[in-house]
C-alpha cells in the first residue's frame, strides 16, 4: 500500500513546441518509503509532485498509485502545499476535519483521531483560531495535520518548510521524523535543501533542469529513528559531500 | 536639535487613527450640518432661487406633517402618509433585491465555474446590460400594467447585473490551491462549489450586493414615478406636479436615509460573515 510508480514520464507545457519541464522520468516508491526530491529551482519538482497528486496531466508515460493509474486527486494521497493553502474562512479544527467530513466519515470515527493529531502537532490551544491568526509555521502544521487525519497511504509534500526560519524548520523536521516513525506512510518530499533531504529521507533523488531529469538516486543509510542531532554526524557529512559533488558536476 | 513629539511621530503606516464611536458620529455629522446651515442661511423668506427651493426648516415642517399629521384631511393629501409610502417602497426594494440575489448569485457562480455555460450565457447578459432600467419601463408597463410587480421587476433587473458580474468575478478568482486542497481531501465537484468556491467568492458577492442595493433604490423611485401609484417615488413626482417642493425635499432626504440604512445592514452582515477576510487585510 502506498506504492508510487512513474515510468517514462514527460511533461511539456504549452503545446508540442512548449517547455519540456520533465523528460522521461522513472521513479518507484515502495510502501512506507521516504523519498526526497532534490534539485534546483525550475527543474520540475513541483510538476512531478502535482502529477502524482492528480492535479496535472502528463504528456507521455504513466503514473500509477497502488497499481492504479492516477487520474485525479484523492484522499489516498495527502498533499502538503508549500504555502499551506488552508481555507481561510475555516478555523484550525474545521480545516483539519475537512477531509473526513466531506468524505462522510462518521464524526465518532475522525474526532478522536483529529484531536490526537492536533495534539501531536502542538496546536490544541489554537483549535478555534483562523489561519490569519497563526504564524507561518503553525499554518504549515495545520496543513500537515489535515493531510495526516485522512490517513493517506502516501504523503506528497512540496517544500513544506521552505518559507520557515531555521529554528522553526528544525522543529518541523523533527516533528515530521516522529510522525513518519509512527505512521510509516510513503512520503514524496520535495525540497532544495540538501541537509533536509538527507536528514529525512531513505533515498535522495537528484534532479537537473531543462529538461527535468533524475540523474542520481542515492540511498541514505543513516539509522532510524533519526533526530536533528544526525545533522552533525560524520556519516551525514559524508552523504552531504557526495550530493554536493553530484550537484556541482551536474551544472 | 529636534525632539520627536508624539504629534510628529510617523504613524501613517504603522499606527492607525483611533477614534471612539461617539467621535466618529460627530465627525460624520459635521459636513451635513454645515451644508444645511449654509442652505438655510442663503434663503430669503424661506426660499431660494426665486421660490423654486424651500429652506430646510420648511422642508422639515412639511415632513413633520407628512409623517405625523392627521390622515384624510382634504387640504393636505400627504398628511400622515409618510410611513405607508416608506413601507411600500421598502417592500418593493426587498422583494426585487431578494429576487435579484436568488437569480444573480447562482447564475454568477455557474458562469464563473463552467466555461461552456459562460460562453452560452455571458454574452447575452453583457448585451442586455447597457439597457438602462428606464428603457425597460414601457415593456414592464405593457406586460405587468400599473402593478406592484412591474416595479419589483425593474428593481430586480437593476440589481441583477452588479450581483451577477461580481459573483462571476469572485468565482473565477478563487485560488487554485484551495480547490486543489479540497479535491485532494475527497470533495465532490459540488462540495468544492459549496464549501470552497462560494465562501471564497463571498467578498466579491458582497460588493455586488452593495452596488445592487444602491441601484435597487434608484429603480424603485424611477418605477414608482411612472409604473405604480404609491411609494416614495410616486409621492416625489406627485408633489412636484402640485408644486410642493418642500415635500420633494423631505422625500429625497427620506430616500437617502433609507438607502443608507439598508446599506448599513448589509455592511453589518458582511462584517460578521467575512471576519476571516478582515483578519487578513491591512486595515483590520
Ligand atoms: N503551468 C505552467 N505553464 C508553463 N510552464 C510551466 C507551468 N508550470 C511550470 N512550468 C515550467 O516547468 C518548469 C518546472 O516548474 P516546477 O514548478 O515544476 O519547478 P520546481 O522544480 O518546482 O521549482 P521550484 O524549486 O522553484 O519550486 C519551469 O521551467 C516552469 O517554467
Ligand atoms: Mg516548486
Amino acid at each position: 500500500m502506498g506504492t508510487v510508480s512513474m515510468t517514462g514520464v514527460s511533461k511539456v507545457f504549452g503545446g508540442p513546441q512548449g517547455v519540456r519541464a520533465l523528460d522521461n522520468v522513472d521513479v518507484h516508491l515502495a510502501e512506507g518509503e521516504f523519498m526526497a526530491l532534490l534539485g534546483p529551482s525550475g527543474c520540475g519538482k513541483s510538476t512531478l509532485l502535482n502529477m502524482v497528486a492528480g492535479f496535472e496531466g502528463l504528456t507521455e508515460g504513466a503514473i500509477s498509485f497502488d497499481g492504479k493509474s492516477v487520474v485525479k486527486p484523492g484522499p489516498d494521497r495527502g498533499v502538503v502545499f508549500q504555502e499551506a493553502a488552508l481555507l481561510p474562512w475555516l478555523n484550525v479544527w474545521q480545516n483539519v476535519i475537512f477531509g473526513p467530513q466531506v468524505q462522510g466519515v462518521p464524526r465518532s470515527d475522525y474526532e478522536p483521531r483529529a484531536k490526537e493529531i492536533l495534539r501531536v502537532v502542538g496546536l490544541e490551544a489554537f483549535h478555534d483560531a483562523l489561519p490569519a491568526q497563526l504564524s507561518g509555521g503553525m499554518r504549515q502544521r495545520v496543513g500537515i495535520a489535515r493531510a495526516l487525519v485522512m490517513q493517506p497511504r502516501a504523503l506528497l509534500m512540496d517544500e513544506p518548510f521552505g518559507a520557515l526560519d531555521a529554528q522553526t524548520r528544525l522543529s518541523m523536521q523533527q516533528l515530521l521524523l516522529d510522525v513518519w516513525q509512527t505512521f510509516k506512510t510513503t512520503v514524496l518530499f520535495v525540497t532544495h535543501d540538501i541537509d533536509e533531504a538527507i536528514l529525512l529521507a531513505d533515498r535522495v533523488c537528484i534532479m537537473t533542469a531543462r529538461p527535468g531529469r533524475i540523474t542520481r538516486d542515492i540511498p541514505i543509510t543513516l539509522p532510524r529513528p533519526r533526530s536533528i542531532d544526525h545533522l552533525l554526524t560524520p556519516d551525514f557529512v559524508q552523504f552531504k559531500a557526495e550530493i554536493m559533488a553530484e550537484m556541482r558536476g551536474a551544472h | 536639535m529636534t525632539t520627536l513629539t508624539s504629534a510628529a511621530r510617523p504613524r501613517r503606516l504603522t499606527g492607525r487613527l483611533v477614534v471612539p464611536k461617539a467621535g466618529a458620529i460627530v465627525l460624520a455629522l459635521i459636513l451635513p450640518i454645515a451644508l444645511v446651515a449654509l442652505w438655510q442661511a442663503s434663503g430669503t423668506n424661506g426660499a431660494l432661487f426665486g421660490g423654486a427651493l424651500p429652506t430646510p426648516d420648511r422642508a422639515w415642517n412639511a415632513w413633520v406633517t407628512w409623517a405625523f399629521g392627521p390622515k384624510g384631511m382634504g387640504l393636505n393629501p400627504y398628511s400622515g402618509t409618510w410611513a405607508e409610502s416608506v413601507v411600500f417602497s421598502a417592500i418593493r426594494v426587498a422583494k426585487g433585491f431578494a429576487l435579484a440575489i436568488v437569480i444573480g448569485v447562482p447564475l454568477g457562480i455557474a458562469i464563473g465555474w463552467w466555461k461552456l455555460f459562460a460562453m452560452v450565457v455571458d454574452p447575452t447578459i453583457q448585451w442586455l446590460r447597457p439597457v438602462p432600467i428606464t428603457a425597460w419601463l414601457p415593456i414592464s408597463i405593457a406586460i405587468f400594467g400599473i402593478s406592484d410587480f412591474g416595479s419589483v421587476f425593474l428593481i430586480t433587473i437593476g440589481a441583477f447585473y452588479p450581483i451577477v458580474i461580481n459573483t462571476t468575478h469572485g468565482t473565477r478568482d478563487v485560488e487554485k490551491n484551495w480547490i486543489r486542497a479540497a479535491l485532494m481531501m475527497g470533495s465532490s465537484p459540488f462540495t468544492v462549489l459549496r464549501r470552497v468556491v462560494l465562501p471564497a467568492a463571498l467578498p466579491s458577492i458582497f460588493t455586488g450586493l452593495r452596488i445592487g442595493l444602491g441601484i435597487a433604490w434608484t429603480a424603485v423611485i424611477v418605477s414608482e414615478m411612472v409604473a405604480v401609484k404609491s411609494g416614495l417615488g410616486y409621492v416625489l413626482w406627485d408633489a412636484y406636479y402640485v408644486g410642493r417642493m418642500d415635500i420633494v425635499i423631505a422625500d429625497m432626504v427620506s430616500i437617502g436615509l433609507l438607502g443608507y440604512l439598508s446599506d448599513f445592514l448589509i455592511v453589518r452582515v458582511e462584517h460578521w460573515v467575512l471576519r476571516w477576510r478582515r483578519l487578513q487585510s491591512f486595515n483590520a
